[in-house]
């Protein structure tokens, strides 16, 4: 399941926030947690860390699929409005070409073709984000309002079937973070 | 990030090995170029006109992709290009070659007066709009063009070639730094000359017509070729265990993201002219796509568009295609050969305006022209390092990878 | 270690160079980007603002007296239909595309120095094209059924004309205005986040929130949202050439001599690119200084820029020579006759002036002097700017005015109102660029940080290394 639909907690906590000092502490720190065999966790970054979904074992993303999906939508879209408007509703000879002019169709279709797919690409992304989720557990900690400025950290929610407090914490301190906070739910 | 440490690779990792089968493809190339040679002189003894211009397609086809790797080479120059330092020395042999390619226009001189209406002595009397063009359309200046644009190329050509292979002993950067100086320059010279090259050799095929995006046109299918050639002799090298450890999967990818975006740019253009003309419907203009659009040249037009752009755009899209060997040079194969259809489908309806008439001279031709260029190239090849060896940024370009 | 502008402009033979200055950390980037959206309004942000207000009060007053009077107001007639308002639709489209060239085609071609000026290049791409929308839809006559250029059902059961170029321009700059916003925002969202983080005020931390949509920099929403950014980086090229492409068309289509051509799609991309990276070189010499961020946007950008201004201004060379060559080759005397009116007839001023801006101007960006020298970039982009503006003013103007049967000819000469329209449009980019660089992040923080050494998780934590001269 993917990791952003809200479940239940485990218990009165949402999970362990640790925050490290530079992305190779927190790249290395990520595959050691992939490799302990963590699954509801997710490391937070200001700006994309090269190689850190390879590092976290995430699989590829399906918008590519979703937007050429769309894109070809939207091609036959154009092209059918088009046939529709030219050959069927309200036919004109138009300097002297036939009703079906497919060249002179090309470039709205192009056109359509190319916003269905942006509009894709960008609610797909939002969907498959989740977003806008404008509160989060993760929200209350302090420290995390420097996710956007400099601070990378890791965050392991309490229902992953691996969570303990304790030795979660402990772990995460091990792989060099520097700081551990557990938060509330 | 420290400071990439400059990378000389030894002569042994990047050359053909002795005894390796490449070294015979030189021979091979040579008897191709002997069967044709000899299909050509007995078929066409009969059929002048056609021998003519069976050899005019086949030269331009492998002309063209000289251009092209000059084209590419000389912008990796100008644009500091990375990633394409590895696969420069294919493009620095394909425009070696071109020498071999003005000596194999000459036969065409021979048949100036069966190739171009406007060459025959005397069709100027009758033709108004080929009077006014005469200044330009006459054989002499004609000739004499056709010198400048192989002195010219080739010029260019050796002078990057030398200076490459030159670097391989020296790695002097300062070689580096010269080569990109020029190429600016030499991209203006050569964006000039093959404009005018396509509409000496193709546009005036049809004398009364014209169009200012044919040298665009002639470039994009330039280019396009070259890239799809470069990703089968990249693909061929690794399979042939030549540079396994020197081109990666990103470089694959990489060439691959440039055959599709260069096929887009090719439709781009050729939909672009076909459009204006089509929209306008002016006679003086349309006679061109008219012809090619009558009897049996509709079928390959229709084979363009679909094979030339539809079928590649959807099949080089995807992430995979690009990174394997097999898919990505059976891509660049099917788009070399959609690129021959092209320069047949400019040339030929000239010659045979009722229809598609192939003849044994096609192959002839080709298995001649292109069998000289296979020799001279892999010839090349024997004698020189794969990769430039010792370029000062080669590093950075084995260790590229993609997002 | 800090390093000098002059040893980084070193020709970069081995390794890449650094690309931001004075090795700031992650937080310095934050810092330096979001001092100028939180600090008090300076008064060098009032001695734009104004005046820019002023002039979009008189775009207001124009565009309200052409409504009211009607297209006659200004210079247009028969036979010159179109003039200052569709050079002026052409000019803001073309200045609109090297936004998209900086974010989308140069993030394909990885070209790493595009982060500290693709923001707000984009952002010029937004205003530019509010612009250009501007003139179709005031030039029309009678604004008031303007809905009949859009595909919906109305009153008389007439649909618009499909196979027309201008309908395919509605088409095209209305998607690429909306893809270019997507674009733009999309690229804004981490940076509204940070904004919201740094926010000292609950009003602040709302504005900039709401729209930041919860962003939380997590590395599963960083995936999807990298993979949306190649997306639309590689929808937004083949968008960006069809777009002046289907604007060239508006005239190629035509039969007209000097408008029918086939080479003008490619020739006019080419001129659009090449205008648009002038109108970036002059904002961003006026910002860098404005906001202390040379270090960002440094003169290797410049050079960057300016060589690409030498290439995309050659190719507009070339298609000059080729149309003059095809207007001899093709034996067609309407043509030649175009080309010769236009070299030598009355409208010769806009022409040579054309050919000075747009042919030898550029020729000084072979000089890596002029490249990287702030005065010179800041005169000649002006210069290109003028160039383009007349490059379309020549194309429609000269073609129209003496076409095929010289009864018919005539002179066109603007009007205050002409006038009035076009400076007034300069007011309304440059007021909503001033409201841009007040209240959002003008770099693009969390891509910058991406080209920083300290970011790469294989490599060393040190900030950026010398470059040593000589060294083997």
């Amino acid at each position: 399941m993917p990791l952003l639909i809200p479940q239940l907690p485990k218990g009165p906590y949402y999970g362990i926030l640790a925050e490290f000092g530079t992305p190779a502490d927190l790249y290395h720190a990520c595959e050691r947690v992939r490799d302990a065999g963590f699954t509801r966790w997710d490391a937070h970054t200001p700006f994309p860390v090269h190689g850190l979904e390879g590092a976290m074992g995430l699989r590829r993303s399906p918008l590519p699929w979703i937007v050429l999906v769309m894109g070809l939508m939207g091609a036959a879209a154009g092209f059918g409005l088009q046939w529709w408007v030219h050959a069927r509703a309200y036919p004109l000879v138009i300097s002297g070409k036939p009703y079906l002019t497919w060249p002179a169709f090309i470039p709205i279709t192009f056109e359509v073709a190319i916003l269905f797919a942006a509009l894709g690409a960008v609610l797909g992304m939002l969907g498959l984000n989740r977003l806008p989720m404008h509160h989060h557990p993760l929200f209350q900690s302090r420290v995390f309002e420097r996710v956007t400025d400099d601070a990378f950290f890791i965050s392991i929610e309490s229902w992953d079937p691996r969570f303990d407090p304790a030795a979660t914490g402990k772990m995460l301190e091990s792989l060099g973070a520097r700081s551990v906070e557990l938060l509330e739910s | 990030m420290v400071e990439r440490d400059r990378v000389a690779l030894r002569p042994e990792q990047a050359t053909i090995p002795p005894g390796h089968p490449w070294n015979r493809l030189p021979v091979i190339g040579a008897g191709a170029a002997l069967l044709g040679a000899v299909g050509c002189a007995v078929l066409g003894a009969g059929n002048p006109k056609q021998f003519f211009f069976s050899w005019l397609v086949s030269v331009l086809f492998f002309v063209s992709l000289t251009i092209g790797a000059l084209f590419f080479v000389l912008i990796q120059y100008a644009s500091q290009g990375g990633w394409g330092i590895v696969v420069r020395r294919i493009g620095e042999t394909t425009f070696a070659t071109v020498p071999v390619m003005a000596a194999l226009f000459v036969p065409l001189l021979f048949g100036l007066r069966d190739l171009y209406s406007w060459a025959v002595p005397g069709a100027a009397a009758q033709d108004a709009l080929l009077r006014w063009k005469a200044p330009y359309l006459n054989v002499p200046f004609f000739l004499i063009r056709a010198g400048l644009f192989f002195a010219i190329w080739s010029f260019i050509a050796l002078a990057y070639y030398r200076a490459s292979r030159r670097q391989d002993e020296t790695g002097d950067p300062r070689v580096s730094a010269r080569l990109r100086r020029f190429a600016g320059p030499g991209l203006i010279v050569l964006a000039v000359t093959s404009t005018l090259a396509s509409v000496d050799w193709i546009v005036s095929l049809t004398p009364h017509w014209y169009s200012t995006m044919f040298g665009v046109y002639f470039f994009a299918g330039s280019f396009v070729g070259f890239i799809a050639l470069l990703s089968v002799v990249v693909v061929a090298m690794r399979r042939a265990r030549l540079l396994e450890t020197i081109i990666s999967r990103e470089h694959l990818h990489d060439v691959g993201k440039f055959l599709f975006a260069f096929t887009a740019f090719w439709a781009y253009i050729a939909f672009s002219q076909f459009l204006l003309i089509w929209y306008a419907n002016l006679p003086e203009e349309t006679i061109w796509y008219k012809a090619r659009m009558q009897g049996s040249w509709m079928a390959v037009s229709i084979l363009l568009m679909a094979g030339h752009f539809g079928a590649p755009f959807f099949y080089l899209m995807g992430r995979t295609v690009k990174r394997n060997g097999a898919t990505l040079a059976f891509g660049g194969a099917w788009l070399l050969a959609m690129h021959f259809i092209d320069i047949y489908w400019q040339v030929m309806p000239t010659l045979h305006p009722q229809g598609f008439r192939p003849s044994v001279l096609d192959a002839a031709a080709f298995l001649a022209v292109g069998g000289c260029f296979v020799a001279a190239a892999s010839w090349l090849m024997r004698r020189q390092a794969l990769v430039p060896l010792r370029d000062p940024r080669l590093a950075e370009s084995l260790a590229f990878e993609n997002a | 270690m800090a390093q000098t502008e002059a040893e980084l402009l070193d020709n970069p033979v081995a390794g890449r160079p650094t690309l931001i200055l004075r090795s700031p950390d992650f937080h310095a980037i934050t810092d330096v980007v979001a001092e100028p959206v939180e600090r008090r309004t300076p008064i060098g942000w009032w001695l734009f603002f104004i005046p820019s207000v002023a002039l979009l009060g008189l775009l207001g007053g124009a565009v309200s007296w052409l409504f009211w009077e009607g297209i006659g107001v200004w210079g247009n007639n028969i036979p010159v239909g179109w003039a200052w308002d569709i050079t002026n639709f052409v000019f803001w489209v073309g200045i609109a595309h090297a936004g998209t060239l900086i974010s989308a085609i140069l993030f394909l071609f990885r070209q790493k120095w595009r982060t500290s000026i693709n923001r707000s290049s984009e952002a010029m791409t937004i205003f530019a094209v509010m612009c250009a929308m501007l003139f179709p839809g005031i030039h029309v006559g009678r604004v008031w059924v303007a809905y009949f250029m859009f595909p919906i059902p109305n009153q008389m059961g007439v649909w618009p004309n499909f196979r027309s170029p201008l309908l395919w321009d509605v088409f095209a700059v209305s998607v690429y205005g909306t893809v270019s916003a997507l674009f733009w925002y999309v690229g804004l969202i981490p940076d509204l986040a940070t904004m919201r983080d740094r926010a000292k005020t609950r009003g602040r931390q709302f504005a900039y929130g709401l729209p930041a949509l919860g962003w939380r920099g997590s590395v599963r929403q960083w995936h999807h949202y990298e993979s949306a950014y190649l997306i639309l980086a590689a929808l937004a090229t083949p968008l960006v050439l069809s777009v002046h492409s289907v604007v060239s068309m508006d005239f190629a289509v035509s039969l007209l001599p000097g408008w029918h051509t086939t080479v003008f799609p490619p020739y006019f991309v080419a001129g659009a690119i090449f205008s648009g990276f002038a109108m970036v070189l002059t904002l961003m010499v006026i910002c860098r200084t404005a906001f202390r961020l040379e270090h960002i946007i440094t003169l290797r950008h410049f050079d960057y820029m300016a060589k690409i201004m030498l290439v995309t201004g050659t190719m507009v060379g070339y298609a000059y020579s080729t149309e003059f060559f095809t207007a001899w080759f093709s034996g067609n005397p309407y043509e030649l006759f175009t080309f010769k009116n236009r070299a030598l007839g009355p409208y010769a001023w806009a022409y040579w002036t054309m050919v000075s801006c747009n042919v030898i101007s550029p020729q000084f960006f072979w000089f890596k002097k002029a490249r990287t020298s702030i005065p010179i970039l800041f005169v000649l982009s002006i210069l290109v700017n003028i160039g383009m503006w007349f490059e379309r003013f020549v194309i429609i103007v000269t073609s129209l005015h003496r076409d095929f049967l010289p009864s018919a000819w005539s002179y066109f000469t603007p009007t205050i109102w002409d006038i009035s329209c076009l400076l007034g449009s300069f007011g309304l980019f440059f007021t909503m660029f001033c409201l841009f660089v007040r209240f959002l992040p003008m770099v693009a923080t969390a891509e910058v940080k991406t080209v920083l050494p300290q970011a790469d998780p294989h490599g060393h934590p040190a900030p950026a290394r010398t470059i040593r001269q000589g060294a083997s």
